[in-house]
């Protein structure tokens, strides 16, 4: 799947080089606008992860700024608490942190619908008291240390209100780390207020 | 100066092609090569052997005045873990080896995947003030430490690292400050260093430097660099403890730009070690000292025409490394260059220890005799509009070449590790090769730039008491796609044939054959010096040891972002 998104990803990157020209020249657009942002809203685990963790909810902030003439460079982070299915996991939950890196593409045909796309980072780390800590190969077991792993992410972001410095919308996020022995599948689904800066 | 940049592109056109993709640590440039055998035992040792070098050595074995601020590892030269100062700026770096279950750990009771590990750096070098600055750097590498893991924990007290528990191969952090301007840049850096050294019985053997120090200086032409080191060793099975006090460095006085003008050019410098050591240390320097005075000599009679030579002497070994090479008269856009190499010396890397021990017994690791290495080439490029065409044979022939004369080979079953006992030797016979390589290129302006590149080798002799049969053939393509100046995309996809170890293990250890694909992205803003970047390393390949007691090359992703000031 990772191959299919780098794929993605050059040709987004070359379709936007079919961007009209512009006076500003590429290197001229960058941070040239900013925006932060806060969100919130739910996760919902895919595939075999569904046996796995229940729905959960998110919230964090965001940075977005200037790239290209429609492109924007997007910075995440979020913050989520997975509780575990499956009994046989002798703690409450895992705190998971998330970092997004990635672009942003504004394509005029299908505004306000902006589709981007980038690279992801969770960091875990069970919730548990020292007592009740699973051995390394028992059930939850490598989450009692501090794991961390990659992935990529898709993204679908509706701006429905704009005013002049304020944003509130819809963002939908597909994410997959690279996991073993499958990959890890998510959704995310969320509402954000975004305020530019400049 | 048309002929000599295309005669630059002929031998370093194959480099620069695959010089995109970042490696996963300063250093380690070699895993992001197609053009030769790179077989990767973890950061701090690998086999590294590019095709048309000649010979049946590793690059990293063979000591050259290039190397001087190299690390010595045991008997390598290594760019890991390395202390130049990097520009001024600040950075950071993490990533790790893709496949930890983090949720699936939920839902996989059996056949549970190994533990994936991390690398991570972080550092800044201020702005000059005045001529001074100062830096920080913390990095580690724990990508590979799957090799021994199951010996190395126990080996030592604690995690034998800075950050984490995964007893990574090496693990740095050093402090320091400088004074740049037009004629000097110096600096002296302090720093504490954990590092797990390959040897030539296949252990791996923790050293944990407290501390190390090192200076440096460049006046002029002259470069000085001198370092302290105060080394702990450390067995807690054997229940062994050593300690090396060691002063190294060296002193290089370079050809300056009025020597370059002239007919004879002339480079020469000292490297120099001495040890003091107590314990179990696992190797000896014989007198615990060496010093290895070298010189460097080219003569330019005309400027088609170019004879360089360095040699090093002392005591114990010489070491004579010499090329004559003639660029022919060609039409203009094309150039052909025809040279001869030739390397002679009692040892390859004469900085290093003369005897490792293994329990009771002793290995030595310098050998009677000599190696003679002959090599004769013919290169040539040729440039059409926006695509060049290049290719280099050759033919080289070996006598005495370094190998290892194995009298036992030793299994621990409980820990999965092979060792061997024996002494360095020689194959005291002619082992002849003859190379072929093509490569193309192709770019649009700044915007596109394609590679694709292969090349064979047939070797014809003992080969199978080297230490290391090379692949036999390699293919390699190459993208870098640089857009609106500010995004780049880089590939590197590419195929080696079977390898093998013959003599680390009683069954030699074939590494087969494998394609590999690298990428990588970066975000760049020119204008305020800031740059983010995400790699993916060694994705497609089967992931395999590579070296005997080695760890397993995985896929693996990096990302770092980087402010310059």
């Amino acid at each position: 799947m990772y191959k299919f998104f780098l794929l993605l990803l050059g040709c987004l990157a070359t379709v936007s080089l079919a961007q009209p020209d512009s006076a500003k020249k590429a290197e001229d657009w960058a941070f040239s606008h900013a925006a932060v942002s806060i969100e919130g809203g739910e996760v919902y685990p895919f595939g075999d992860l569904i046996d796995a963790v229940y729905n959960t909810y998110y919230g964090g902030f965001g940075f977005r700024y200037s790239y290209w003439e429609n492109v924007d460079g997007v910075v995440m982070f979020h913050y989520s608490y997975f509780e575990p299915r499956p009994k046989e996991v002798v703690y409450d939950g895992v705190h998971q942190f998330m970092g997004k890196v990635g672009l942003d593409w504004r394509f005029k045909l299908i505004e306000p619908i902006v589709l981007g796309g980038g690279f992801a980072c969770n960091w875990t780390r069970a919730d548990y008291e020292e007592k009740e800590r699973p051995g390394f190969n028992d059930p939850g077991g490598t989450l009692t240390d501090n794991e961390t792993e990659f992935g990529w992410y898709a993204r679908m972001k509706i701006d429905i209100v704009k005013l002049e410095k304020y944003r509130f919308g819809l963002n939908v996020m597909w994410e997959e780390i690279w996991t073993l022995p499958k990959r890890s599948d998510m959704l995310y689904a969320g509402l954000y207020i975004e305020r530019s800066l400049w | 100066m048309q002929i000599r940049s295309l005669i630059c592109l002929v031998l370093g056109g194959l480099a620069a092609s695959f010089a995109q993709i970042p490696a996963e640590m300063e250093g380690m440039e070699y895993e992001t090569r197609a053009d030769g055998t790179f077989l990767i035992g973890g950061p701090t040792f690998v086999f590294d052997r590019i095709l048309g070098a000649g010979g049946l050595h590793s690059e990293s074995e063979l000591w050259t005045p290039a190397k001087l601020r190299d690390r010595l590892l045991f008997n390598r030269w290594s760019g890991v873990p390395s202390w130049t100062p990097f520009e001024p700026s600040v950075w950071m770096k993490t990533g790790n080896e893709l496949g930890d279950l983090i949720y699936q750990d939920f839902i996989t009771p059996e056949n549970r995947p190994s533990n994936r590990t991390p690398v991570l750096e972080a550092g800044f070098r201020t702005p000059s003030f005045k001529g001074f600055w100062a830096t920080a750097r913390m990095f580690q590498d724990d990508h590979f430490c799957s090799g021994a893991y199951g010996i190395r924990y126990k080996m030592v007290d604690d995690e034998f690292s800075h950050f984490g528990a995964n007893w990574p191969f090496f693990s740095s952090a050093y402090g320091g400050f400088g004074y740049t301007n037009s004629f000097v840049n110096a600096s002296v850096l302090a720093g504490e260093e954990y590092i797990w050294f390959y040897t030539q019985t296949s252990r791996w053997i923790p050293a944990h430097y407290r501390p190390r120090v090192e200076a440096r200086a460049d006046v002029g032409n002259l470069s000085v660099t001198v370092a302290y080191e105060d080394i702990e060793y450390q067995n807690r099975i054997q229940n062994e403890t050593g300690a090396r006090k060691e002063v190294n460095g060296s002193v290089y006085y370079k050809c300056g730009k009025a020597c370059q003008r002239g007919i004879f050019q002339v480079a020469a410098g000292m490297v120099f070690r001495a040890v003091d050591d107590s314990g179990y240390v696992y190797t000896e320097l014989e007198e615990d000292r060496v010093a290895w005075p070298f010189m460097e000599l080219r003569v330019q009679p005309f400027t088609r025409l170019t004879a360089d030579v360095t040699f090093g002497i002392n005591e114990r070994d010489w070491l004579v490394q010499d090329s004559i090479e003639y660029r022919a008269p060609t039409p203009k856009d094309m150039g052909v260059t025809v040279g001869v190499k030739n390397i002679s010396g009692s040892r390859l890397n004469p900085l290093a220890d003369s005897y490792e021990f293994l329990g009771t017994r002793q290995v030595d690791l310098t050998v009677d005799g000599q190696m003679n290495l002959i090599q004769s080439y013919v290169a040539f490029v040729d440039t059409l509009g926006s695509v060049a065409l290049g290719g280099r044979g050759s033919f080289w022939a070996e006598h005495g070449a370094e190998t290892f004369d194995v009298e036992e080979y030793i299994v621990d079953k409980e820990h999965g590790l092979k060792t061997r006992y024996g002494n360095v030797s020689r194959i005291d016979e002619w082992i002849k090769g003859v190379t072929g390589e093509l490569w193309i290129n192709a770019w649009y302006r700044e915007m596109f730039r394609f590679t694709a590149m292969a090349g064979f080798e047939h070797i014809e002799g003992d080969v199978d008491n080297a230490e290391v049969t090379p692949a036999e053939f390699y293919t390699g393509f190459t993208g870098d796609w640089l857009l609106n100046k500010t995004f780049k995309i880089s590939h590197s996809l590419r195929y080696r044939s079977d390898a093998k170890w013959n003599l680390r293990s009683s069954d030699p250890m074939v590494v087969k054959g494998d394609w590999t694909w690298d990428a990588s992205f970066s975000q760049m803003f020119p204008k305020y010096g800031i740059t983010l970047t995400g790699t993916l390393l060694h994705v497609l390949a089967d992931e395999v040891e590579e070296t005997v007691n080695g760890g397993i090359d995985r896929l693996r992703f990096i990302c770092s972002a980087k402010k310059t000031f």
